[in-house]
């Protein structure tokens, strides 16, 4: 276990080099050159060997990356090259597919989720997820967001506590303002926190639903295309949201569209069919200098 | 596309010919309501209307509908009317039509000009092929038209000749003795020529062609769904009709109603039915109380907890095989199993819990398809924030299928509060119950000495239901003698006052139901 964080503590000097190295070599060669790959900062998710099977379909094929802390990491590829399978792999969220099968190890801050005794709830609580399509419950604002903190106890608002004089009434409207803040909403929702969730356009639910995601205090956001269905205006304010968030949270993003993997992200990371991870690096060094042709074949549009 | 003609893309202003194809469609929907009129014998066939035989009426509108509708065909083939027809009718439209001219060619051939043994099926073959070709082989125009037309001319020309008058009767030569009347024949004829007229005269008014199959379509699904509406109103009109003199009599308004607040006995200047209403209503009630937290129960271990496989498909099986069971057996296995066990007499209780077996099927089968339909995101989002599964269930899936589930024991509350069977043999004693054994549920629980320190006695009685009731005052007579002066009024009141509780419990379940998807909405 100590191993990996000590690996990653190293500076970027190899980088440097990866960038130089021309295309066309094997896809071994260019993992061998990634495996180098190191960033500033802490490294958040340590993952190595991962494997995902459904069934007898190979979904992930001895995947490893690390991720850095505080900042935004792009996952990129083909459809079904499985990246969400990937990212869904960071909370244990595939524990709830039945056919699914993990193998390999998954670190969060050095401690394997991958493992007896894991507490799923306190998991889940510091690696929130938002989904492809916007999620929100069929309740009003005030309780989408303030539901997880309800559910875990941390916020008492029902009868019984209004009775005994113990409702943390003010608390639940604070931490509703300031989630709805942080996930930029408040200002457009602030008069009508009782209306229903369903009744916001698809941008505002799917803001809400980042919002529901920072009312347990998460430490890492992963994100499951969250722009994909919504128009360009909604999109792009997810995507000043997302380098908000990055300054505070891990953000681990998949994303279909290439020019907002470009945009916002730190790093990225290509997957290609085979549930392969075939590149990763800087956003702007994978984009404008791939190590490997496949990847620059998608990245120009060529294939996938 | 030879022959083809092209749609114009702006239809012009209504026209002479399309105001007489309203006027024909209008006649044909006139028609249809008649017939069915007279089906439900409301219009007497041997009677008068406007001062003319109703056979005779009804022959000459036929026959005036046939000419028009064959006129339009035969003039937008000519060329006279602007249409659009299409190469040909269909092939269904066909079927049908060589279906119906072959049981009339038959029918003419065997009973009209009395061709003995199986001499009529040539001929029934010859009109019914004949039907097929001119529908099929012909314009559509024609092929709609033609022999729709000629059918409700034909229908018509009997009727007004006398062929089949309001005395007509066909006596079928079987041992049984078994005969089609007037009564019969002549609403269903009509009912049949009506459609069909109707739906060509539809399509003539669309001018055939796509608009005029949507026109023809839309008449026949527009006729079906008023006919399902005009017959819940007539049922419901009928029984308010016949029930009404019996529920108000000696009414003093605002607040007495002596029949739904008076049980039957000797001193009562009116004799009611108040111990049969609190019989039903806590029937129903104690059912719901035992099937719905059973069901829904059952509904979540089967969706959510539940790995599908074996255990899955056999209670699956079970609750279709128990929802499909006859009332009366589970009548039977309450009158075996229950009434023994609750103090050995038949008791309210054991006609809740038999009616609460015949509920929870089909609360089980709702419930389960409304959790199902509860969409997985929910469930994903909840997962997500690190919420345990059953906390989701509560406070998610729950509430997001309430709705489904209030569908669901409204659909099986209408069907158990209107059980005569099995509250037959578990629950019900006198037919008519004085006021003073009306059942008192919650006056009746007393603290005992020993365990289990709570009883209720009322509970373990046998008491009335409204159903049981009408059941025995009507089919088996029980009762009809001096206590009740005039026993038909007081039935057509008691079964009218079973359809208004009925309509009640429906009325609070689809309150709750709206009440439910309101918080789901707003």
């Amino acid at each position: 276990m100590s191993e990996t964080t000590e690996e990653t503590k190293r500076t970027g000097i190899e980088s440097d080099q990866s960038v130089e190295t021309t295309s066309g070599e094997t896809d071994e060669q260019v993992r061998e050159e990634w495996r180098e790959y190191a960033f500033d900062g802490q490294t958040k998710f340590a993952v190595e060997d991962l494997d995902v099977y459904y069934g007898d379909d190979h979904a992930l094929n001895g995947v490893s990356i690390e991720i850095p802390e505080n900042s935004v990491t792009a996952l990129i590829g083909p459809s079904g090259c499985g990246k969400s399978t990937f990212l869904r792999c960071l909370n244990r969220m595939n524990d709830r597919i039945r056919s699914a099968e993990v193998d390999g190890s998954v670190r969060i801050g050095g401690q394997e989720i991958y493992q007896e005794g894991v507490n799923l709830v306190e998991l889940r609580k510091r690696v929130g997820m938002v989904f492809q399509s916007p999620n929100p419950f069929p309740k009003s604002i005030r309780e989408n967001v303030s539901y997880g903190p309800e559910k875990h106890g941390d916020l008492q608002t029902g009868l019984l506590a209004r009775l005994l004089d113990r409702s943390d009434e003010a608390e639940r409207e604070q931490l509703v303002e300031r989630c709805l803040r942080d996930a930029a909403l408040w200002d457009e929702v602030e008069d009508r926190l009782d209306d229903n969730a369903l009744g916001l356009s698809g941008g505002q639910q799917q803001r809400l639903c980042i919002a529901r995601c920072l009312s347990v205090d998460p430490e890492v956001i992963l994100m499951d295309e969250p722009a994909s269905a919504l128009d360009p205006i909604a999109t792009s304010k997810i995507e000043d949201l997302i380098e908000e968030l990055s300054e505070e949270y891990t953000v681990v993003i998949v994303t279909h569209n290439m020019q907002q993997a470009a945009r916002i992200s730190d790093q990225t990371a290509v997957f290609l069919t085979g549930g392969e991870l075939v590149e990763y690096g800087d956003t702007d060094q994978v984009f404008e200098n791939p190590n490997s042709e496949r990847v620059e074949d998608y990245i120009t549009g060529k294939f996938g | 596309m030879a022959g083809a003609t092209r749609s114009d893309l702006v239809v012009g202003e209504t026209t002479e010919t399309n105001a007489v194809a309203i006027v024909a469609i209008a006649l044909a929907t006139v028609m249809f309501a008649l017939s069915l009129a007279a089906l439900f014998e409301l219009l007497s066939i041997s009677g008068r209307l406007a001062g003319v035989a109703v056979p005779t009426l009804l022959g000459l509108i036929l026959s005036a509908l046939g000419v028009t509708v064959i006129a339009f065909g035969v003039g937008s083939s000519l060329g006279y009317v602007e249409t659009q027809p299409s190469p040909s009718a269909g092939f269904v439209a066909a079927a049908v039509f060589s279906g119906l001219w072959f049981t009339v060619g038959g029918l003419i051939a065997s009973q009209t000009l009395g061709l003995g043994g199986l001499t009529w099926l040539p001929v029934a073959a010859l009109v019914g092929g004949g039907a097929f070709a001119v529908t099929a082989l012909s314009r559509e125009d024609i092929g709609s038209t033609l022999p729709a037309g000629a059918f409700c001319l034909l229908t018509g020309l009997v009727f007004v000749t006398g062929t089949i008058g309001p005395t007509w009767v066909w006596e079928l030569d079987f041992e049984q003795q078994a005969s089609f009347t007037a009564e019969f024949v002549i609403p269903t004829a009509t009912l049949f020529a009506a459609l069909l007229a109707g739906w060509a005269a539809a399509k003539a008014y669309g001018g055939f062609g796509a608009r005029g199959r949507h026109m023809g379509a839309y008449l026949l699904i527009y006729l079906n769904a008023s006919s399902i509406v005009g017959v819940l109103f007539v049922l419901v009109g009928f029984t308010a009709v016949k029930g009404i003199p019996g529920l108000v009599d000696g009414a003093r308004f605002p607040f007495s109603i002596p029949f739904v607040m008076n049980g039957v006995s000797l001193f009562n200047e009116f004799q009611g039915v108040l111990p049969a209403i609190v019989g039903t209503i806590w029937l129903v009630v104690g059912a719901v109380l035992f099937a719905v937290p059973l069901g829904v129960g059952a509904a979540i271990f089967l969706t959510e907890y539940a790995e599908r496989g074996r255990l899955t498909q056999a209670v699956e099986v079970a609750t279709n095989g128990l929802w499909s069971t006859p009332s009366i057996v589970f009548g039977l296995f309450g009158f075996a199993f229950l009434v023994p066990r609750f103090g050995g007499n038949k008791s309210l209780l054991s006609g809740m819990l038999t009616l609460g077996f015949m509920l929870l099927p089909l609360v089980l089968i709702t419930s389960r398809e409304a959790i199902l339909a509860v969409p997985d995101e929910y469930r994903d989002a909840s997962a997500a924030l690190g919420v345990s599964k059953w906390q989701t269930i509560r406070s998610v899936v729950l509430p997001a299928a309430l709705p489904g589930v209030v569908t669901g024991v409204i659909l099986g509350v209408g069907r158990i509060a209107g059980e005569t069977a099995p509250i037959l043999l578990t629950m019900t004693g006198g037919t008519f119950v004085p006021g003073s054994q009306t059942v008192d549920v919650i006056g009746g629980f007393e603290f005992t000495g020993s365990p289990p320190f709570v009883a209720n006695p009322e509970l373990l009685e046998a008491t009335t239901a409204l159903p049981f009731q009408l059941y025995a005052l009507i089919t088996a007579g029980v009762g009809l003698g001096d206590n009740v002066s005039n026993p038909e009024q007081f039935q057509w009141a008691t079964a009218l006052v079973l359809l208004l509780v009925v309509l009640s419990f429906y009325a609070i379940g689809i309150g709750a139901r709206y009440y439910f998807r309101r918080r789901l909405q707003s």
